[in-house]
C-alpha cells in the first residue's frame, strides 16, 4: 500500500499534483488540438496517481480511469471529425475558419 | 394496487433514472426520428411524474422522506428532490421543444440527439440523487459527455470546435473533482455526502482543499465565471437541441448539484468558511462577468447563455451564505432562472428556429406572437421586475444577505437587474419596435406541440411570481430536510 510510507505517499502526491498542473496548462495553452488532448490526459493521469497516493477507494480509482478513457475516446473521435471538416488541427486555423463562416454582424 | 404504488413511490429516484435511461436506449435504436422524439417525450414525462410526485409528497405534504435504496448509492434529500423535480420537468419541456429541430435533422442523427438529451437529464438527476461523491462524479460526467456529443452532432462544423473546448474544460473539471474527492476521503475517511456535516475531520486543511477542488470541478461544468471560457464557442454554433440541453439543463443541473453539495458541507465547522468563500467568489464573478458578457453579446444564444451565468451567480451567492435561508433562496433563484431560460430558449427556438443573430428577433412579436410573449416574459423575469419569479429569487437573496450582514450581496442583485434591464430591454425592443429586414424561416418544420413549452414556462415565470406560496414552502422544506435530516 502506497500510503503505508508517508514520505513516499507525499512525494507521489507532489509529483501527481505537478503532473496535473502541467497537463492543465498544456490543455489550456497549447495551440495544437492533439497536444491539448494529450495535456488533458496528463491532467487526468495526475489526478488518478494523486488519488492512489491518498489511498482513495478502488471504486473511485476505477471510476476515474473509466472517465479518463471515455474522454480519450470522445476526444479522438472529435479530432478526426475536426480534421475532416477543417483540414487542420491547429486552434488558430479553426478560429479563423469559424470567423469566415460567421461574418461580423452589422451594428444594431 | 396501492401497495405497488407505494413501492414505486419509495423507489422514486431509481425509477426516475430508469425511465430516462430506458427511454435513451429505446430512442438510440429507434429507426425513425419521429418515433425517437415520441419515446423521448414519454420517458421524460414519466421521469418528471416520478420526481415531481416525490417532491410534492415529501416537501409539500410532509410525508416520510425517501430513504437509501438497497444496493444502490442513491439517497434523496430535500435539495435533490426539489432540484430533480425542477430539472426533470424542464427536461420534459425541452424534449417536447426538441421536435422543432429534430423534424429538420437527418434521420440518422435525430434518434441519437433524443437519446443524448435523455442522458443529460439522467446524468444530472443521478448526480442530484447520489449519496456519495462517486455517484456525483459519475452522474456529472455522463451528463457532460452527453452534452459534448450533442454539440458535436450539430450540422455546422463550428460546433466541433466548441465541443472540443467543452471536452477539454470538462476533463480538467473531472481531474479536479477526482483529486478533490480523494483528498476528502483522506481527511474524513468517507466520500458520503450525507456524512460531511457530522464527520470527524482529522485534517481540516486537506478536507477544505478537497471540497474546494470538487466545487471548482462542478462550477466548470455549470458555466460559472471565470471558468466559462467554453460557453461562447459551444453555445454560439451548436444545434437547437444542444443549446437547449446545455443552456437550460446543463447549467442549472450543475447549479443544483453545487447547492446540494454545499448544503451538506456548510454545516461542518472545518468546511463551512471555505465553501462559503469559494461560492461567494464564483457567484460574484459570475454576476459581474456574466452581466458584462450578456450586455455585449450580439449572438442570441450567447446572450441567453451569459444571462444564465449572471443569474446562476446570484444563486451561488445565495448558497454562499451557508444558512438555511440562503440555501432556500438559492433554490428559488435557480428555479426562477430555469423558468426564464426555458421561456427564452424555447421561445427563440419556435420563433426564429436555428437563427443566431439578434436581428432575427426584429418584428418577431408580430410574426410569431406567442413566441414573442414567451421571450418577453423571460426578459421581464431576467430583469427582476416585481411580481415575477426573477424578482422573488433576488428578493430572497437580499433578505437572507442583509440578515447575515452581507450588504454587498444587495449590490450584486442591483448589478444583475441593471444588466437585465439593458439586455432584456434590447430583446423586447427588437421584438416589438423593429421591422424585420430579412425573411425568417422560423419554426416552419416544427411538429405540432413543440411550441407548448414556451408558453408553459412563460406562464410559470410570471404566475409563480404572483402566487409563490407553494414554491417558497417547497424551498424552505427542502433546506430544512437537509439541515435537520427530516422535512
Amino acid at each position: 500500500m502506497v500510503s503505508a510510507d508517508p514520505i513516499l505517499a507525499r512525494l507521489l502526491l507532489a509529483m501527481a499534483t505537478t503532473l496535473l498542473l502541467i497537463g492543465v496548462i498544456a490543455a489550456w495553452t497549447s495551440t495544437n488540438l492533439v497536444k491539448r488532448v494529450v495535456g488533458l490526459l496528463f491532467a487526468m493521469l495526475g489526478a488518478l496517481v494523486g488519488a492512489a497516493a491518498l489511498a482513495a477507494p478502488a471504486a473511485l480509482l476505477m471510476l476515474g480511469a473509466g472517465v479518463a478513457l471515455g474522454y480519450f475516446l470522445v476526444a479522438a473521435a472529435l479530432i478526426v471529425r475536426v480534421q475532416e471538416a477543417y483540414g487542420a488541427v491547429e486552434a488558430a486555423e479553426l478560429d479563423s475558419a469559424d470567423g469566415v463562416d460567421e461574418p461580423a454582424e452589422p451594428k444594431a | 394496487m396501492s401497495g405497488y404504488l407505494e413501492l414505486a413511490r419509495l423507489h422514486a429516484p431509481v425509477l426516475t433514472l430508469l425511465a430516462l435511461l430506458a427511454g435513451a436506449a429505446l430512442a438510440f435504436v429507434s429507426p425513425s426520428r419521429r418515433l425517437a422524439w415520441v419515446l423521448g417525450i414519454a420517458a421524460s414525462i414519466a421521469a418528471a411524474v416520478f420526481s415531481v410526485d416525490a417532491a410534492l409528497r415529501v416537501l409539500v405534504w410532509g410525508d416520510a422522506p425517501i430513504g437509501a435504496v438497497e444496493g444502490l448509492a442513491l439517497r434523496a434529500d430535500g435539495v435533490s428532490l426539489f432540484g430533480a423535480a425542477a430539472l426533470n420537468t424542464a427536461g420534459a419541456l425541452v424534449a417536447i421543444t426538441a421536435g422543432a429541430f429534430i423534424a429538420e435533422a437527418s434521420s440518422r442523427t435525430g434518434p441519437y440527439v433524443m437519446a443524448l438529451l435523455l442522458c443529460v437529464v439522467a446524468g444530472w438527476s443521478g448526480a442530484l440523487f447520489a449519496s456519495d461523491a462517486l455517484g456525483v462524479f459519475a452522474g456529472a460526467e455522463i451528463a457532460w459527455l452527453a452534452s459534448v456529443a450533442m454539440v458535436a452532432l450539430s450540422a455546422e462544423r463550428g460546433a466541433l470546435n466548441g465541443a472540443l473546448r467543452m471536452l477539454i474544460a470538462g476533463g480538467v473539471g473531472a481531474a479536479l473533482f477526482l483529486l478533490g474527492a480523494a483528498l476528502l476521503w483522506r481527511a474524513i475517511g468517507s466520500t458520503d455526502v450525507f456524512y460531511l456535516s457530522a464527520a470527524l475531520i482529522r485534517a481540516p486543511g486537506l478536507a477544505a482543499s478537497g471540497v474546494g477542488l470538487m466545487l471548482a470541478g462542478l462550477a466548470l461544468k455549470a458555466g460559472a465565471a471565470p471558468l466559462n471560457f467554453w460557453l461562447g464557442a459551444a453555445m454560439g454554433r451548436a444545434s437547437g437541441p444542444a443549446v437547449l440541453a446545455l443552456g437550460v439543463l446543463g447549467m442549472l443541473g450543475g447549479v443544483f448539484v453545487i447547492v446540494r453539495f454545499a448544503a451538506h458541507a456548510a454545516p461542518a465547522p472545518a468546511l463551512g468558511a471555505g465553501v462559503s468563500a469559494v461560492l461567494a467568489a464564483l457567484g460574484a464573478a459570475s454576476v459581474v462577468i456574466g452581466s458584462v458578457q450578456a450586455v455585449g453579446a450580439r449572438n442570441l444564444r450567447r446572450l441567453a447563455a451569459y444571462a444564465c451565468v449572471a443569474q446562476c451567480g446570484v444563486a451561488l451567492l445565495c448558497a454562499a451564505l451557508g444558512s438555511p435561508a440562503g440555501f432556500a433562496a438559492a433554490l428559488v433563484q435557480a428555479f426562477a432562472t430555469l423558468a426564464a431560460m426555458l421561456a427564452l430558449f424555447t421561445g427563440a427556438a419556435i420563433g426564429v428556429g436555428g437563427a443566431r443573430s439578434l436581428d432575427a428577433l426584429d418584428g418577431m412579436g408580430r410574426r410569431a406572437p406567442l413566441a414573442g410573449v414567451a421571450i418577453t416574459a423571460s426578459a421581464i423575469s431576467l430583469m427582476g421586475a416585481p411580481l415575477t419569479l426573477g424578482f422573488l429569487g433576488r428578493w430572497r437573496l437580499v433578505e437572507a444577505g442583509v440578515g447575515a450582514g452581507w450588504w454587498w450581496a444587495a449590490g450584486a442583485v442591483i448589478v444583475t437587474s441593471l444588466a437585465g434591464v439593458f439586455f432584456g430591454g434590447r430583446l423586447i425592443e427588437r421584438l416589438y419596435f423593429r421591422r424585420a429586414v430579412a425573411t425568417q424561416e422560423a419554426g416552419a418544420g416544427a411538429w405540432g406541440i413543440a411550441g407548448a413549452p414556451a408558453m408553459i414556462s412563460a406562464i410559470a415565470a410570471i404566475c409563480l411570481g404572483f402566487a409563490p406560496t407553494l414554491l417558497l414552502r417547497a424551498a424552505d422544506a427542502a433546506t430544512a430536510f437537509v439541515a435537520g435530516g427530516g422535512p
